[in-house]
């Protein structure tokens, strides 16, 4: 019997190989095993996330062994791009989350499972549409109209970052998060130049589970129901309230009806969601299998529906004595995702509180003919309204590991990949209700995303004795091309249709080389040649090389009675490249034609008088000099380990700088066919401090409790702009809501990112602000845009991961808290509708307004003021969940009960502090779900 | 061979509809496309209608439109309109506070820049070089020369408005290629005499007046640009021109358009193009309701200034934009304000007050109906869901031709001050509808000039040149909400030429800004 040292619980699954043979077996779920085995043999036990075993065997007919939890997992392997190390020898910014630390919920999206999980690393979802996404920022992002995603990589295969699946509301959802094993998160650019030009926002693999050598048949279903609610809405007058309003002259009470309608209360309904998951896997000697079935359903509180249908299979063979070994894994997968019109959104904050949802004739209630610029019924634009869309997806991996018989240190990788995905969809717009000529909007659409990737690579290790060193050579070629098409035949009074197709490649070269001497000193290089199809001849190869280097100081002999359990000092340095520029064929001059027939003039009259069209040719400006952006980033980073590994850590630092910046910029005036141009300009510094910290507080046979914290620091300025080096210089950027081409944000050297830009409040002395009236900044009697100032910014300074797992005998309970110190977000829901203007004054109608009214008694808009930029430091309970396992004689049963966005701690007053862009205007609200689970394993 | 083969696969051209410059001129139909484009620069925004693949990204794409744009500058500056709206430092315009970061201003300046780059390239692209590789034939070569005498006047046309506006623009011809450069700024006076020069060049390439096509550009289009040179050349180099003024306003009066005997807003409707009122027309920026669409152009000048009681009906249109009214400086250039019998006299009075309590209110201000999109019979344009319209804007007309002959006469170019009356007379019989307005010689006056101009022309983008012109424009001039007050005040004579806005300063070194904005 294998045991768990810590609880006496058999071990299931663990792995038996009797050393140098390929001998081998595993223990059932008593924790069983046998084997044939003769005396001197030494067995080999080894199971994930305990320490291994070696015991040399004597004689007997049973031998039980009792495996210690690897609290520190030092012998965790890790992958690392085109190959991989163990946690002790990685000198890289790598970060590892498992499976049994991710985030528990009913979730359909992969990347939330890491939120809050790892230091650096910052997911912020897009809100609680169903099928919703988030976006991943490692290090807080390297560009500026660049893309800011990192690299995701799926069993070796690099998935299309500018989208790998059209009209998925979140490409990774082909992922079903029960089938992911781990998640390895390369931060810094030694560990990430491997990955050459799509590397400065980090990378991120995602390995799926595989079935085990000799594993019995084991059969899991796991079930989870959930529910969702949005967790806040926006304030905005009641009825009451906005009745209260007549006082004011030039509000017309004649308008007023006479019910109380809670029109945000009627759009958000709540949503019900199942997860079943079905898993078949077993082992045999030289080959195993895993299948899963997952169909997964969420409602979104809008009556969205998203729906996944997936297989997940993967199959291992082993084959010429085990020295090759092949390894396929597939999935297809068909999401079905049932858009609601966000509309609604914005127009229940607008629509007047006093009228009831349908009119006496049972229709809905409108605003009328005479103003169609009013807000339509809410709930009629949820009802008239239909957009689906179905994207069947499949993703493929061959991968062939090739040891050769003559030279047992070198093997030979191949990986062959497919990302094939084929999406259809319609959509149906009622015309403006408030309009009786208005057409109704219909359109079908349909796209095709091929991602075809096929690398190679040799890899030679070797342990040469006469000078005590590892080494580990690696050097290859991947070439990888995307092809996307998407079509479109939009119909309303006009109709439009167009197909769209880009392509392009990348063909790289890659090696790397990595040394541990004396098993002290680590120091490994790597390169990385690439050349991109979205550059000309002549810009078109990149190098990108990245060096770094280790020392295990805990190896040293003076380390021998110290306080550490582990201590590894870390240092590297690396240029990453950034080739996500959206255009596919930027620095070619292309001509564009008309794209309907509303966009053409006239030319003469035909011989009957009627006007004689024509269609257009538009030059498109291009760049011939675009070339790479580069990242050069630095890091230092300091492992350690107390009392035998029960503390541990990670502390890295990391300075970063990029130039030639990708960035959508005024192009000088006249010198290219726009105003806006795609152009290396620029140059963005970040620096950070990640710290996380992970702790085994007890380990008792009946009682468990571990925990992790991880905090990151981080800042990012740009440091120059243009060409110049103007001082002055700035870019307006994050557009909001009210007015058009209304920015509050700006891009400054000086500054980050995401800095806002605004009118300084003045307030009188009881604290109330005066409308109207900012500080007048530069001394010239006027207020102008000249006297906005750069303030606050959306980013956080600061931000935390914490998660406890508790064990009390059968019961398990863990949380995890997040939260973002530092960061601003600007209120434009109360800034858009926060005035009496946006009530009294509009096109033929009155409209409701936020309830900032209240407390401003603003007049008009004051969309500039800083009195909307509110501080939006948060701790959110991210997640709460209390399981409850029953070990019955042939099956484990396993009951849960999760809750998710249990509460937040905010001092912001808006609808939620976390809005990934800073700026709150009809976001859709986060969702607090319930989920109940329920897991046979048999 | 393997890697030689994946070399070859980064090499990648478009495979939609996009094409390589090669690719693309292989259809002869290409250049006449390529020559709509620069005419739709003035109509349209992008190639997408009524919006969609935008010529310009720093702006919305509906407020970037040229024409859109230009109306802004000319108009919105003056005594003659002004807007509710809260869009950015759109009411900076009015207020005369503008800076050099206001975007409206930036976006006319890009947009201004963008139409000359468009024009340079179709000269690049239709040499005699170009034109012997791609062996375009004889016929469609001697066309090509048409074409490119039309782009060259519409380059002219551009850098006039460019040099009216910001005085001292970044320069460009076709000799500049497309790229990262810095290109250099030329001074108010030689890029004159560079404008001057290009029209006098091409008047003879160009197609004999009333010849082209609808639409297009021909002799007297380029004549109507050199006499708006002429007669603004003391403010655009310091020496006055009158005498060429006469000169060209002749050519064109001798060329046979005519004051229609239409009433005067018929001019304005969706059948402008051919009510009658067309004869008059000398260059037009054509609209239609359901082919040429942009939420610029005609389709803002008609919704965003109905508003209030207006019924949209009247107007063609599907709602108002309650965004533009005039002030009442204007009103009072009519007798008897708003019962004139001046027929030119096109106010909506009906819950609208003369005087502007709150710029933001629509209602507060007298409401314009010049511009609506219904015909003579006062049926709707062809676009039914009335969005989009069909009245084409007429850029150039006689009766400002008439107008500047009179003036230069009055300033001392020559001509006959029987004819200038005469001409006055002819426009005022339209307004009038009979003889009751007509004008003896002694009403004819400069100052009678700058009112009648503004009773005639209002909204057609002419008030902000012709109020430099008379020097009424900053430091003389006072109406409603001008310097930002409600009883209006005088502003700073530098506020005659606009700022060269602060990002084209910041990123292109060889610019200098114009005084009083540094």
């Amino acid at each position: 019997t294998v045991t768990d040292e810590a609880n006496a619980m058999p071990l299931p699954g663990v792995n038996i190989i009797i050393k140098g043979t390929s001998t081998g077996a595993s223990t059932d779920f008593d924790g069983l095993y046998s084997i044939t085995v003769t005396e001197g043999q030494v067995l080999v036990f080894s199971y994930l996330g305990y320490e291994t075993k070696e015991i040399t065997f004597t004689n007997g007919s049973q031998l039980n062994v009792a495996l210690k939890p690897d609290a520190g997992k030092l012998d965790e392997i890790v992958l690392i791009g085109y190959g991989s190390t163990t946690k002790q020898d990685a000198t890289g910014a790598i970060e590892k989350v498992s499976d049994e630390e991710f985030n528990r919920g009913a979730i359909v999206a992969p990347q939330q499972l890491i939120a809050g999980k790892a230091a650096g690393v910052r997911v912020t979802t897009g809100g609680g549409a169903a099928g919703e996404g988030g976006e991943i920022r490692i290090r807080g992002g390297a560009s500026l109209s660049a893309s800011n995603s990192p690299l995701i990589v799926i069993d070796g295969l690099p998935i299309d970052q500018s989208g790998a699946a059209q009209g998925s509301a979140n490409a990774l959802n082909a992922i079903n998060p029960a089938d992911i094993e781990d998640f390895v998160v390369l931060k810094d650019a030694s560990a990430t130049a491997i990955y050459g030009s799509r590397a400065s926002n980090g990378v991120i693999l995602i390995t799926t589970k595989k079935g085990s050598v000799n594993q019995p048949l084991k059969i899991e279903y796991g079930l989870q129901i959930s529910t969702r609610r949005v967790a806040n809405t926006i304030d905005v007058l009641d009825a009451d309230q906005y009745r209260d309003l007549a006082s004011n002259p030039g509000f017309d009470s004649s308008s007023l009806g006479n019910a109380n309608t809670d029109w945000q209360d009627e759009i958000y309904t709540t949503g019900v969601g199942a997860i079943h998951n079905i898993t078949v896997s077993k082992g045999y000697e030289r080959s195993n299998f895993r299948i899963n079935f997952n169909h997964a359903s969420q409602e979104g509180p809008l009556q969205d529906l998203y729906e996944r249908n997936g297989i997940n299979a993967s199959f291992v063979q082993r084959l010429l004595d085990n020295d090759l070994k092949l390894t396929l894994v597939t999935k297809a997968v068909q999401d079905e995702f049932s858009y609601a019109n966000r509309g609604a959104i914005g127009a229940a904050t607008r629509f007047d509180p006093t009228q009831s949802v349908l009119d006496n004739n049972g229709n809905f209630t409108q605003y009328g003919s005479d103003a169609n610029l009013a807000p339509a019924n809410p709930l009629f634009l949820l009802e008239e309204y239909d957009n689906r869309q179905t994207i069947q997806r499949l993703i493929s991996n061959f991968n062939l590991d090739y040891n050769f018989w003559f030279l047992r240190d070198l093997t030979l990788t191949v990986n062959a990949g497919i990302d094939y995905a084929e999406n259809d969809g319609h959509r149906f717009e009622a015309g403006n209700p408030n309009n009786p000529d208005a057409f109704a909007l219909n359109e079908i659409s349909s796209g095709q995303n091929r991602n075809t990737s096929l690398d190679f690579y040799l890899n030679y290790k070797k342990e040469i004795e006469s000078i005590n060193t590892k080494m580990d050579i690696t050097a290859g070629h991947a070439f990888q091309e995307f092809y996307r098409s998407s079509f479109f035949d939009r119909s309303t009074n006009i109709s439009i249709s167009q197909r769209d197709i880009n392509r392009n490649a990348l063909e790289s070269y890659f090696a790397r080389g990595s040394f541990d001497i004396a098993d002290k000193y680590l120091i490994s290089a790597n390169i990385r040649r690439d050349g991109s199809s979205r550059f000309s001849e002549d810009n078109r190869i990149g190098y990108f090389p990245g060096v770094s280097v280790g020392w295990k100081v805990m190896n040293e002999s003076f380390m021998e009675n110290s306080l550490f359990s582990n201590l590894k000092l870390r240092a590297g340095w690396g240029v990453q490249g950034q080739q996500e520029i959206g255009p596919n064929y930027g620095y070619q001059g292309l001509y564009t034609p008309s794209r309907n027939q509303a966009a053409n003039i006239q030319f003469g009259t035909q011989p009957n008088g009627d006007p004689r069209f024509i269609s257009t040719i538009r030059p498109e400006p291009y760049d011939e000099n675009l070339k790479w952006e580069e990242t050069t980033q630095y890091n230092v980073a300091v492992d350690f380990g107390f009392f035998n590994n029960r503390l541990s850590g990670s502390i890295d630092a990391y300075y970063r700088e990029t130039e030639d910046l990708l960035s959508l910029v005024p192009v000088p005036a006249g010198a290219n066919l726009t105003d806006i141009l795609l152009t290396n300009v620029g140059q963005v510094t970040s620096k950070g401090l990640e710290i996380s910290l992970n702790g085994v507080i007890m380990k008792e046979e009946d009682f468990g409790w571990d925990t992790n914290f991880n905090i990151t620091f981080q800042e990012q300025e740009i440091t120059s702009l243009s060409l110049n080096d103007d001082p002055d210089y700035f870019i307006p950027t994050g557009g909001i809501n009210g007015g058009v081409g209304n920015n509050i944000q700006i891009l400054k050297p000086g500054f980050d990112p995401s800095t806002f830009f605004v009118f300084r409040q003045v307030y009188d002395n009881d604290g109330n602000a005066i409308e109207g009236a900012y500080v007048d900044v530069n001394g010239d009697n006027i207020i102008t845009e000249a006297d906005r100032q750069a303030y606050k910014k959306a980013t956080p300074d600061a931000f935390i991961g914490f998660t406890n797992n508790f064990r009390y005998k059968n019961l398990d309970l863990n949380f995890t808290f997040r939260g973002n110190f530092g960061n601003y977000v600007y209120n434009n829901s109360a800034s858009e509708n926060g005035n009496l203007n946006n009530v009294l004054n509009q096109p033929g109608y009155q409209a409701n307004a936020h309830a900032s009214l209240l407390d401003t008694g603003f007049g008009n808009q004051n969309l500039f003021s800083d009195l909307y930029i509110q501080r939006a430091d948060f701790i959110r309970l991210d997640n709460i969940s209390f399981g409850y396992t029953i070990p019955f004689e042939k099956i484990i049963f396993r009951a849960s009960l999760t809750a998710n966005n249990v509460f937040v701690i905010t001092e912001y007053d808006g609808l939620d502090p976390e809005i990934s862009n800073g700026i709150e205007n009809n976001f859709y609200p986060r969702t607090r779900d319930i989920v109940l689970g329920l897991n046979f394993t048999f | 061979i393997f890697m030689q083969s994946c070399e070859d696969r980064l090499d990648l051209q478009p495979e939609d509809a996009r094409l390589t410059a090669d690719a693309a001129f292989e259809n002869p139909e290409a250049y006449k496309e390529f020559l709509a484009k620069i005419y739709a620069g003035i109509s349209l925004s992008g190639q997408e209608g009524p919006a969609g693949a935008p010529d310009l990204a720093g702006l919305d794409e509906g407020f970037s439109n040229y024409l859109r744009l230009y109306w802004k500058m000319q108009q919105l500056t003056t005594d003659e309109a002004l807007i509710a709206w809260n869009d950015g430092t759109i009411q900076d315009l009015h207020g005369q506070v503008w800076t050099s970061g206001n975007e409206f201003i930036r976006t006319m300046y890009s947009r201004l820049m963008y139409q000359v780059a468009l024009t340079n390239e179709f000269l690049r692209q239709t040499t005699e070089g170009k034109l012997n590789e791609r062996g375009v034939n004889a016929d469609l070569r001697e066309e090509i020369q048409t074409y490119r005498a039309e782009v060259r006047f519409m380059r002219a046309l551009t850098y006039w408005h460019a040099m009216d506006l910001f005085a001292n623009p970044p320069f460009i011809t076709e000799n500049d290629a497309v790229g990262a450069f810095l290109p250099p700024q030329i001074q108010r006076a030689d890029l004159f005499d560079y404008i001057e020069s290009e029209l006098l060049d091409i008047e003879d390439e160009l197609v004999a007046p009333r010849q082209n096509e609808y639409g297009r550009a021909d002799r007297a289009a380029a004549w109507m640009v050199l006499a708006k040179l002429y007669l603004n050349a003391e403010v655009y180099t310091g020496t006055s021109r009158y005498t060429e003024v006469i000169t060209y306003s002749n050519n064109i009066i001798n060329a046979g358009y005519t004051i229609p005997s239409t009433p005067y807003f018929y001019s304005f409707l969706a059948d402008n193009d051919s009510n009658g009122a067309q004869s008059e027309v000398i260059f037009t920026i054509p609209f239609d309701g359901l082919r040429t669409q942009a939420f610029g152009g005609m389709t803002f000048m008609t919704h965003a200034p109905v508003g209030g009681s207006m019924d949209p009906a009247n107007f063609g249109i599907n709602g108002g934009w309650f965004g533009v009214r005039t002030t009442p400086t204007f009103v009072e250039q009519f007798p008897n304000e708003a019962n004139s019998a001046d027929g030119r006299e096109l106010l909506y009075t009906d819950g609208q007050t003369k005087n502007i309590a709150d710029v933001s209110t629509f209602t507060d201000g007298y409401a314009v109906a010049k511009y609506r999109n219904v015909d003579v019979n006062g049926d709707p344009g062809s676009d039914s869901s009335g969005d989009h319209t069909d009245i084409d804007f007429p850029m150039f007309r006689l009766a400002d031709v008439y107008l500047m002959y009179a003036e230069a006469a009055l300033r001392g170019g020559g001509g006959s001050m029987d004819l200038a009356r005469g001409y006055i007379n002819e426009i005022r019989e339209r307004a009038y509808g009979d003889t009751s307005g007509n004008i003896s010689q002694s009403d004819l006056t400069l100052d009678f000039i700058i009112d009648e101009r503004s009773r005639e022309l209002y909204w057609e983008c002419h008030r902000r040149t012709d109020l430099v012109r008379f020097n009424q424009f900053s430091n003389n001039g006072v109406w409603q909400w001008k310097g930002g007050v409600q009883q209006g005040t005088t502003t700073e004579a530098f506020r005659n030429v606009m700022p060269l806005p602060a990002t084209d300063l910041g990123i292109n070194t060889n610019l200098e800004q114009n005084e009083g904005y540094q």
